[in-house]
This record gives C-alpha cells, sequence and structure tokens, in this order.
C-alpha cells in the first residue's frame, strides 16, 4: 500500500500559470523517490506541497492514510534539507541540530542524546562546536542533513541538495545519503535536475514534464524503456523516427521497413535509440536499416561520434574509435531490433 | 596602495576635525574640570542638584523608552517590509522615511495640534464623553517620547529592513520545517539574525533622541526640560557657558557609554565565529 500519495494536484502561479496538473503520485514506505525534470517542470512545486510551503488548489497530500492538506509546516514533522542548506548562521552546528528537538520541548538530557548520536551518524561529531560559517560546502551539507534527520520525520525532503558542491564531493556525498537513508529506513523525496545523481541514488524516479509527471518507474526501466518522447529525449535518447504500424511491422514515413522487440498495440509512434546502440549494417541486411551520409565527425575518446543525414533526418551515432569512417561517405545504419525503443509521440 | 600612503588620505579629514572639533571641544570643555572647589567639582555638584538630576533622568528615562518603542514597533514593521516584493519594499521604504522629509519644527507643530487641550485627541475624548475637561497631553514626557517615536522610527524601520533583507526566506522555511511556528520562528531565528541592524537601528534612535532639542523643547516645554534644551537655557538665557559645558561633557559619555554598552551586547549575543558570512 502507498504510504504517501499525491492526487490530482493542481498548484496555479499568481491564478494564471498552472505549475503543477492534476498530478498523481505515490510513495512506497522506506522508498526514496526521485523527482527529476528540467528546471520550470514543477518538482521543486511539487517537493514544496509535500512540504507545506504551498498549498494546492486542488488535490488531496496524504500520508499513511491521514489527509495533511491543510496541516501546517511546523505541524508535519517532515524534515528538509533546502538547496542552499539554510543553516541558522547565529547558532553552532551542535545547536542547528537540536533545534528541532527543542522545539519539541524535549529534555535536555534527551536532546543531547539524540543530537550526539545524529551527529555520529553523519559524521560530525567534531564540528559540534563550529558555525556554519567556518565550513565547507560538504560539511554543511551534512549539518543540513542532520538537522533533519534527529527530528525523526515521517519524510525526509531534498531539494537539490547536493547541486552547490563540487562533482567529487557531489558523488561522495550521494553514497552517504543513500546509507543514511537505508540506515534509518526513511521514506525520501529527493529533487533533482541532474539524472546520474537521480538514477544512482533512486528507488524509483518520477520523470516531470510540465506540472505532470510522465513516467514513474524504476531508474533500471525508464534508462533501458522510456515511455514518452520526452523522457527519451531527457535521459539521452538523441535520435527519433517517427513509425506507422503496418501489420506485425513498422514502417518509417521513408517506407523503410522495421521490427521492433515488445511492439505495443498504438498505430502511431516515435522510435528512438540511443547513439550507442547504433550499429553499421553488414552486407544482405534488409530489416531495420537507415542510409544516411556522415556529415560532420567528433572525436570523443573511445568513440568516434557522426552525425548522419538520413531520410528520417540527423542521427547521432557512435562507433568505436578503431572503425573509423570519413566525413561524406555513405553509411547504412541497423538499428537493432533490442534497442530500438518505441514511445508515445 | 601602502598603509603609509594611504594614512595620507586621511590627513585633510583629520586636520579639519582637529580644528573644528577636538580644539574646540577642549577649549570649552577643559576649564570646567577646574572651576569650583576642587577637580571635577562641578561635575559632583550637578550630580548633587535634584532638579539638575531629574533632568538628567527624565532625558535618560525619555531615550529609553523611545528606544524600546522605536524597536517594538520598528521591527515587524521592517520584518513586513523585507519580506515584500521588490517593489512594494521600495514604496513602502519611501512611505515610511517620508516623516524625515519634513523639519522637525513642521513636525512638532503637528504634535502641538493633535495633543493640545484643544487638539484633535481631547476634542475626540470630550466628544465621545469620555472626559469631562481635556486631558494634559501636551507639555509632558509622554508628548516628548510621541515626538521622538515619529522622528526615530523610520531610521530604525530603515537600519533593521536593510539586515532582514538578506535573511532568506529559506530561513523561515527551515525554522518552521523543525518543527517551530511563525512567532517562534521569528524570535529563535530571524530576530537574532537581525540583532547587528537592531543594534544600529537602537544606537541612532538612542542617540538621536538624547540629543534632539527642537522637540522637547516644542511638546515639552520649560517645564519639562531635558539635557538638550537645559544647555540652551544655561547658555544663551543665564549666560553661564561653564554650566553648559559641564551638561554636555555629561551628554557626550552617556552617548559614548550607551554605544559601548550597545556593542558588548551585541557581541555577546553574536557568538558566531570569526569569520562571517
Amino acid at each position: 500500500m502507498a504510504f504517501m500519495t499525491l492526487q490530482d494536484i493542481d498548484v496555479r502561479y499568481d491564478k494564471k500559470k498552472q505549475i503543477l496538473k492534476g498530478l498523481n503520485l505515490e510513495v512506497k514506505e522506506g522508498e526514496l523517490v526521485s523527482l527529476l525534470g528540467p528546471s520550470g517542470c514543477g518538482k521543486t512545486t511539487t517537493l514544496r506541497v509535500v512540504a507545506g510551503f504551498i498549498e494546492p488548489e486542488n488535490g488531496v497530500f496524504a500520508l499513511d492514510g491521514e489527509d495533511l492538506t491543510k496541516v501546517p509546516v511546523h505541524k508535519r514533522n517532515f524534515g528538509i534539507v533546502f538547496q542552499s542548506y539554510a543553516l541558522f548562521p547565529h547558532l553552532s552546528v551542535y545547536d542547528n541540530v537540536a533545534f528541532g528537538l527543542k522545539m519539541r520541548k524535549l529534555s535536555k538530557a534527551e536532546v543531547d542524546k539524540k543530537v550526539k548520536n545524529i551527529l555520529e551518524i553523519c559524521g560530525l561529531t567534531e564540528f559540534s562546536v563550529r558555525f556554519p560559517q567556518q565550513m565547507s560546502g560538504g560539511q554543511r551539507q551534512r549539518v543540513a542533513l542532520a538537522r533533519a534527520l534527529v527530528i525523526e520525520p515521517k519524510l525526509l525532503l531534498l531539494d537539490e541538495p547536493l547541486s552547490n558542491l563540487d562533482a567529487k564531493l557531489r558523488i561522495n556525498m550521494r553514497v552517504e545519503i543513500k546509507r543514511i537513508q537505508k540506515q534509518l529506513g526513511i521514506t525520501t523525496l529527493f529533487v533533482t535536475h541532474d539524472q546520474e545523481e537521480c538514477f544512482s541514488i533512486s528507488d524509483k524516479v518520477a520523470v516531470m514534464n510540465q506540472g505532470v509527471i510522465e513516467q514513474f518507474d524504476t531508474p533500471e526501466t525508464i534508462y533501458h524503456r522510456p515511455k514518452t518522447e520526452f523522457v527519451a529525449r531527457f535521459i539521452g535518447f538523441e535520435n527519433f523516427l517517427p513509425l506507422n504500424k503496418h501489420g506485425d511491422v513498422y514502417k518509417s514515413e521513408a517506407g523503410a521497413v522495421f521490427t521492433v522487440e515488445g511492439a505495443s498495440g498504438e498505430d502511431s509512434l516515435m522510435g528512438t535509440i540511443r547513439p550507442e546502440d547504433i550499429r553499421v549494417a553488414e552486407e544482405g541486411q534488409t530489416k531495420n536499416i537507415l542510409t544516411g551520409t556522415i556529415g560532420v565527425r567528433t572525436f570523443l575518446g573511445k568513440t568516434y561520434q557522426y552525425e548522419v543525414e538520413t531520410e528520417a533526418g540527423k542521427f547521432l551515432v557512435n562507433r568505436p574509435a578503431d572503425e573509423s569512417y570519413e566525413e561524406g561517405s555513405t553509411l547504412r545504419l541497423y538499428l537493432p531490433e533490442t534497442k530500438l525503443i518505441l514511445v508515445k509521440r | 596602495m601602502k598603509k603609509s600612503s594611504a594614512f595620507i588620505m586621511v590627513v585633510p579629514g583629520l586636520v579639519i576635525l582637529a580644528i573644528c572639533l577636538f580644539l574646540p571641544l577642549l577649549r570649552v570643555l577643559v576649564p570646567t574640570f577646574y572651576t569650583g572647589d576642587y577637580l571635577f567639582s562641578a561635575y559632583a555638584d550637578f550630580f548633587k542638584d535634584s532638579y539638575y538630576l531629574k533632568i538628567f533622568v527624565r532625558t535618560v528615562k525619555v531615550a529609553v523608552i523611545t528606544t524600546i518603542v522605536c524597536m517594538a514597533a520598528g521591527v515587524p514593521t521592517a520584518y513586513f517590509i523585507s519580506r515584500c516584493d521588490k517593489k512594494w519594499r521600495g514604496i513602502l521604504l519611501s512611505v515610511s522615511i517620508f516623516p524625515m522629509m519634513t523639519n522637525s519644527v513642521i513636525r512638532s507643530f503637528a504634535w502641538i495640534n493633535i495633543l493640545g487641550s484643544n487638539g484633535i485627541v481631547n476634542r475626540f475624548l470630550m466628544m465621545s464623553g469620555l472626559v469631562d475637561k481635556p486631558v494634559k497631553l501636551l507639555y509632558t514626557d509622554f508628548a516628548i517620547i510621541i515626538g521622538s517615536v515619529y522622528l526615530f522610527l523610520p531610521l530604525m524601520i530603515v537600519t533593521v529592513a536593510g539586515v532582514m533583507e538578506n535573511i532568506g526566506d529559506d530561513m523561515m522555511e527551515a525554522a518552521l520545517s523543525l518543527g517551530a511556528d511563525r512567532l517562534k520562528a521569528f524570535m529563535k531565528v530571524i530576530f537574532p539574525m537581525s540583532l547587528p541592524g537592531i543594534i544600529v537601528g537602537g544606537i541612532l534612535v538612542f542617540t538621536g533622541t538624547l540629543t534632539a532639542y527642537t522637540t522637547p523643547q516644542l511638546l515639552g516645554g520649560n517645564k519639562n526640560m531635558v539635557l538638550a534644551t537645559f544647555i540652551y537655557q544655561r547658555a544663551m538665557s543665564v549666560g553661564d557657558w561653564n554650566g553648559a559645558a559641564v551638561i554636555s561633557l555629561i551628554m557626550i559619555v552617556v552617548t559614548l557609554a550607551v554605544i559601548k554598552g550597545f556593542n558588548a551586547l551585541a557581541a555577546r549575543l553574536d557568538k558566531r565565529g570569526g569569520d562571517h558570512a
């Protein structure tokens, strides 16, 4: 059963621009779910609805069977890690972390025990007397996480928590977040625009576009089997080919015949494939073939990337550097039926 | 630029200050140390005289109350203004400094019209039957405080709003998410973070009120003198320049002591370590 549900959530900005349009989401207990999408897709808005900073125009937000749509922020008991960390500059690390516990009127001894415990889990014990200004980005990030976790929240909400860190630290921190999240078994919502970060950390990913969730699946499914053109484009499918159903096979607009594994019922679809999955056709192969001329060749290290002008438009093709083709030559591309994905147009 | 050459640039200012401020100040103040029977006896006499002491106490009392009222009224207002969007912030700040754009004599006359025995407040009270004869509002400490608050509240608002503008919404949101209601979040997070501004505002209001002349003169009258009006009376009406200088030094010392005290308070409350963000 779903632990957290968002049902038909509508949010409008200034009564005009609609940001969320009937959004639905169900999250199981203990799961780490990412909201992934380009800026302006409504992912942060979704998180703010859950947090209680925005009251939706319509729809219900429920947690553990309880309708929380109208419950104010301070009574929700959710831990939030802000993009800016939002640490209180006038308080030490210890007092920052203790803040939420003091608001709950816990005894001094209890506060002390819990703060020390979470500082230990987050690897911050030695920094407890420091002030936020005296710490590095990664350390502040951990303080923000400790402060959100120490109140034993029912939900943990992370708003692009890694975007202010450098690349190496980001990888360390996402492993760290995942570890702590699993250790405490806390249901987590994670907002990001970085697909690699999102795939590496999440149990499930909701890809958002223009206020709706386009696809909600495991990272593996989304990576290999995107359902819509938007999702495919967002996660790195570069090549698109409109296809129409003709009996058991699909035909491109130019008339080339394609077979696709796991074909669905719809008649008019978009075929898509990653640049690295395209092969060069052998002599005598006739199915799933596109012919084109090589435009630009780019050296990527292990591979060359070719921009191939085909009858269905530009295709990007990555081939190993040892089998190089000259610019201007003609190339017959083979799109393997296991790699060619059909998505909604 | 080297430190020594930078020093050259402050020389003109220092020279002007020395000639126009420090020397005249010493010239006026030093003789007061030697008047009377023993060193500083003029000062001892001041505090022995119950009439003088009363003026001193009234001055400090008016300044303290004005400062507290300005803080109580100015801090929430400043917070409200700092949370508005940019367009409204500009409009509201201009509105709040509007009183500063008129002359303080004119402003005080406005209050005379309001507080006088035939003023708006008294006419309203009489009409509504709450009192039989006019209440004495004008020429009281209360009138001086009202006038001073009106005079200096804009300073408090502008100073504090400036500091609060730099506090992001995420601070309030973080506090709320940790279980604090809005009032608690304000008291525990926004207020302490704004303290530097509140302290500066407090110093401005306190020293301003302590040294103001026009407002207490017009709203307090001759029976409710404060140090500033007292200095004027000593020097201009009585011709006791030495006595006026004594009071001046007392005012300077009080002002410096209060600034020092405020700063010490700020340092104690603001414990965050060396390098501020």
